[in-house]
Formats: structure tokens, sequence, C-alpha cells
């Protein structure tokens, strides 16, 4: 970008600061500076547009989630589209006392034969509970599944799924570690990346800070980002 | 037992340790091995010398901060990691990456794989016994394409060069020569290495039929990328779920039949000479001009809430980026999905019941990144 232009978009910023407007989109940004008003005007309902909830849309007839109801039956679970890159995916939320049935239906029901687990993240939604996601994969059908589970603060077991799939056992020690999950089952459930007597603090969960110098980097550097240059 | 003249003697495994400081390691990594002469019985291997809580800080991070991060973690494919990162925030916010950003996109990580698979060669040679003949003869070739690098985004390691949306600059004017060029020079590296080591009986010695991991195990464990098209699964996100303009190329994904080291290490270099041809086919279609970010790429980084995965296929294996974000500028929580550490955890599995000395060999045919296994 050459320096003219920078510098009118900077004094295109500051006007446009104090008003409380939303910032003028990169279309406002190359118009002549003769009328932002009439311009910055027009994304400001993408401002209000912007969701506060994920809106769940239910996944299509014929989707992995109904064959995994029929191979898991009497599982509660509930069933959405999240976005997969590329395309899209099924999610669906059961509850942990079923998460070994749904887990041992998935590998080994042929209609799904989901052989592979690609990753497992721990997540703490606060008030919320604490969740773990897994995510499938079936090198024979070619198609992918995520299974989510919640659990709450005070009761955070969550039963291990190590023999089903051992390439979980690093991934429960890792989100033991980091959340304070317990996965009952668990063959060797010690500290994997902290250090071996850190069991009672959790580093990942939301109520754990930062220490004053990445927050601080976090706050300064953030102020006026997005509002640069790019 | 007991010897002829009555003493008895108690025969135990001894455990030995290795690391964390040990040049085989590749990294702050320790295992203690227990072994019964001269065959391990059992492994502990011991992580986590380099967690540095990553994840947590890049919830302390915009989304353009985190790109800075992501190099950081996966030190050695440093594009693919930025590529998996940006993916993931670009899909969040429904962003199109124009061609000729995807084109670049591809050539750097391919040429980024080549650096890579060259570091893993050279490294992997010292295991074998090559002294520094490998070695050199990697990092000239590592050193020109890192030159390439530093032309292009300025850095020779940390290039936070990919942004959401496209790239943060233009390349170069004589960026189409230059990687002609060291494509040039790449080839005549991987005929040196291939030379030098593929029928060295030596080396062929010290790899056949060492830590073979069958294909059901390697799926169990989670293994992906060269290990687990190793032992025969013909799996590549480059062309199973391809993402970027991958599907507009034609290169072969090859498989080892035995997943041995030695076939982990012909992966490997196939995988190099395939690496060059996506290059040279993407060099032909690359757009001579055009926009490097979308036309109406916001000002501000906000993805709206919700959650993706998006992944690629770094050298080691499936890269994957699982970003949570309730609206705003931050994620609300990132996991990622480092292939060090699921090829990792199979170690145990793999060294039990091998020879001690090749417990170096399983661990440097898997090219792990520490930083990447303890995030």
């Amino acid at each position: 970008m050459t320096l003219p232009d920078g510098q009118d978009q900077e004094a295109q910023n500051e006007a446009a600061q104090p008003a409380d407007a939303p910032p003028p989109s990169g279309e406002a940004a190359a118009a002549p500076p003769e009328k932002p008003a009439a311009k910055a005007a027009a994304p400001r309902p993408a401002k209000e547009a912007e969701p506060k909830e994920v809106a769940r849309v239910a996944p299509p007839a014929g989707s992995i989630n109904e064959l995994l109801a029929a191979a898991a039956p009497g599982v509660q679970m509930k069933a959405y589209m999240v976005p997969w890159s590329p395309g899209e995916s099924v999610a669906v939320e059961v509850g942990r006392d079923d998460l070994t049935a749904v887990m041992t239906a998935a590998r080994d029901d042929s209609r799904l034969d989901m052989d592979y687990l690609r990753c497992l993240s721990g997540v703490d939604w606060q008030e919320e509970g604490l969740e773990v996601v897994y995510h499938l994969w079936s090198f024979t059908r070619r198609h992918h599944l995520t299974v989510k589970t919640r659990v709450t603060y005070a009761d955070p077991s969550v039963p291990s799924i190590a023999a089903i799939y051992p390439g979980a056992e690093w991934h429960e020690r890792e989100a033991r570690d980091m959340f304070g999950l317990h996965f009952e089952g668990h063959p060797n459930l010690v500290p994997l990346l902290l250090p071996d007597d850190m069991t009672d603090h959790f580093p990942l969960r939301k109520d754990n800070p930062l220490q004053e110098i990445e927050e601080w980097q976090g706050v300064n550097l953030r102020e006026g980002a997005g509002e640069g240059d790019e | 037992m007991v010897l002829e003249q009555g003493h008895a003697i108690e025969i135990v495994d001894m455990p030995i340790n290795m690391g964390p400081q040990h040049p085989s390691t590749h990294g702050v990594f320790r295992m203690v091995l227990a072994v019964n002469g001269e065959q391990v019985v059992d492994v502990t291997p011991h992580i986590g010398y380099m967690h540095r809580g990553g994840e947590k800080l890049m919830e302390a991070m915009d989304f353009r901060q985190g790109i800075g991060y992501a190099d950081r973690t996966e030190y050695l494919a440093q594009f693919h990691a930025e590529l998996g990162y940006v993916m993931a925030v670009e899909r969040l916010m429904d962003l199109k990456v124009p061609d000729r950003a995807e084109y670049i996109r591809v050539i750097l990580c391919e040429l980024n794989r080549l650096s890579s698979h060259f570091m893993f060669m050279g490294a992997f040679g010292i295991d074998a016994g090559l002294f520094g003949t490998s070695f050199t003869f990697a990092f000239v070739q590592r050193e020109n394409l890192l030159d390439l690098f530093e032309e292009i985004s300025g850095d020779r390691l940390m290039y936070a060069y990919f942004r959401v949306g496209g790239l943060a600059w233009e390349v170069t004017d004589n960026f189409v020569q230059r990687v002609h060029e060291v494509l040039k020079q790449s080839q005549q590296g991987i005929r040196d290495l291939d030379d030098l080591m593929t029928k060295n009986e030596i080396f062929m010695g010290r790899c056949q039929n060492v830590g073979a991991f069958s294909a059901k195990q390697a799926i169990a464990y989670g293994v992906s990328g060269p290990l687990l098209r190793a032992s025969g699964v013909p799996w590549d996100l480059r062309k199973d779920e391809p993402y970027s303009v991958y599907d507009r190329f034609n290169f072969e994904i090859p498989v080892g039949n035995y997943g041995d080291v030695y076939d982990r290490y012909l992966v490997r270099l196939e995988e190099m000479k395939q690496s060059i041809k996506i290059i040279e086919q993407a060099l032909e279609q690359l757009p001579p001009e055009g926009p490097i970010v979308p036309e109406k790429m916001p000002r501000r980084l906000r993805t709206p809430p919700g959650e993706v995965y998006a992944k690629v296929e770094s050298p080691r294996g499936e890269w994957g980026v699982y970003l949570l974000s309730k609206g705003g500028d931050k994620p609300y929580r990132l996991k990622m999905r480092s292939p060090s550490f699921c090829n990792l955890s199979a170690l145990r599995e793999m060294t039990i019941g091998q020879y001690l000395a090749d417990a170096v060999m399983i661990l440097g045919s898997m090219d792990i990144v520490l930083c990447c296994v303890d995030r």
C-alpha cells in the first residue's frame, strides 16, 4: 500500500473511531474520503447481525448420525451440523454414561467402521461445565463424525476410551493435565505434559489466569489490532 | 538361574535412561527403557519439557497474533502450521482465498515439505551411523530452501507469511525463476541422498525389519503421515480431503509394504519427488497476477461463534486445528492436533521387543518435533 493511501486511512480511522461506528469495511476504506458517512453507514447492520449464539442446524436425512442411532439404540443424542474444513461435518452430543456404548458402536458397527481417533480435545465452558470432543474418521467408509460429551466441574469424570482407541491414552492424559478431567478406567492417568507432582492445577481452565506479562502482551498488542494496514 | 558353584543370580530388567539431553532424541525428550540383555521390554516416554501452554497463550492472542505462535509450535513445517491455523479462521469467517494466494501457499508448503524432509534425511543418517555426510548433504539443500523463504517472508524460520484470507504481501518479482532454481538444486540433493543412503548396505542393515508397525496398529494409535503410509495405508489429506487447490494437481501417494524404519525412509524420499512434481504443476498454473487477499477483506478479524476443525497434511502427518469461537477477535479455545504427539504415543508399542540400539532408529524414523509434541 502506498503512503498517501495509508495516511488517508489513518485520518479516516481517527474520524470514525470517536463516533462509536463500526470499522469501515475494506470497500469503504478504498472509497474517496469525501462522503465517508454514506459509506460507513452501509456495514452497520452487519455488526448487529453478528450472532451471539450458534444456530444449530439439524443434519439432513441420511446423515451419519442416523447410522449411529441405529448402531447404538436407546442412546439419547443431539445432532447438528458443524463447520469442517473443507465442507461440513455432523456433531452429536451424548451423555457421558452412553459414551462407551457410542464409541464401541462407532468403531465396531460395520455401517460406521470409525477406526481412527483423529483428535480428542477438552474444552472449558465455565458455568456450562467441561466438555470432551472426539473427532473420528473411518478409513473404509471415508466419513467423519464429531462426538461430544459434557460433565460438571463437581464431577469431572468421563469414561476412558483408551481400551477402544489406544491412541486416546495420551490425549486423555493431556486433557487430565489441562482441564482436570478424570477418565474412568484409564490404564495410567498420570501427568503427561506437566510435572509429576502437578496434579491439582489445571492450566487450560478459564479460571486459571495468564501470567501478568502474557496478559500484558495480549491486551497491548490487541489494542488497535485489525485497524492497521491489513 | 543357578550357576554350577551354587551361587544364585537374580536376573532383573535394567532400566536405562535416555535423554532429555541426548543427541538422538532430536530435542528435549526422555525415555526410560527397561532392557533384558539387549532387548527392550518396556519403554516409558517422558514429554512435556517444552510445554509452554501454547494453546492457552493463543486464547489471549487475536487471530493475527496466533499465526506467529503456530510457526513456533511446528518449527520445521511452519507454512503447514500457519496454513492449518488460517484455514480454520477462514472457514469460520467464510472467506474465499484468491487463487493466486492459494497457489503460492501450495508452492511454499511443498517447498517446506522438502526442507523438512531434508532435515529428516540428515538427522536420520546420523542416527543410522552415516556420521556427518548425510547431514551436510541435506543441510546444503535445506539452506537453499531457507534462503528462498527468507527472500519471500523476511525470516529464515518464523515466517508468519500466510495471513487470514491470503498472504502478507506479494512474493518477490523473480519468485518463479527462484523456485525453479531451488527445485533444480533440490533434485540434485535428493539424488545425492538417494545414492548415499538407499542402497547402502549398512544403512539397510540398520533399517530393515526394525520397528515394523502394521496398518491396524498404526490406525489404532492415531498415527498419521509418512509413518501411516509406510504401514501401507494410502492416506494423505491432500488427496483424501483435498484442501486449498490440491485437487488440481497430479501426484501419487507412496506407500510402504512392511511399515518398518526403512519403509518410512523410502516413503519420505518418494514424497519429496512428488512434492517437486506438485510444485512444477503449481508454477505452471500459477496466475501471473491477481489479488492475494479477498477483495472484501474485513478490516477486523472477527469470527462468528462456532467451531471448526481444519487440518492439513504436514510433513509429519495430520496437523489439525480445532478452533472454538464465542465471537470476537480471539479463539475461545484452540486445540492443536499435533501429528508428532500422536505418532510419539505409539513409540512404546513400536519399541517393545526391539533391540536397544534400534530404539534410536525407531525414534529417529518418527521425525518428531518436540515443540510440536509439547506445545
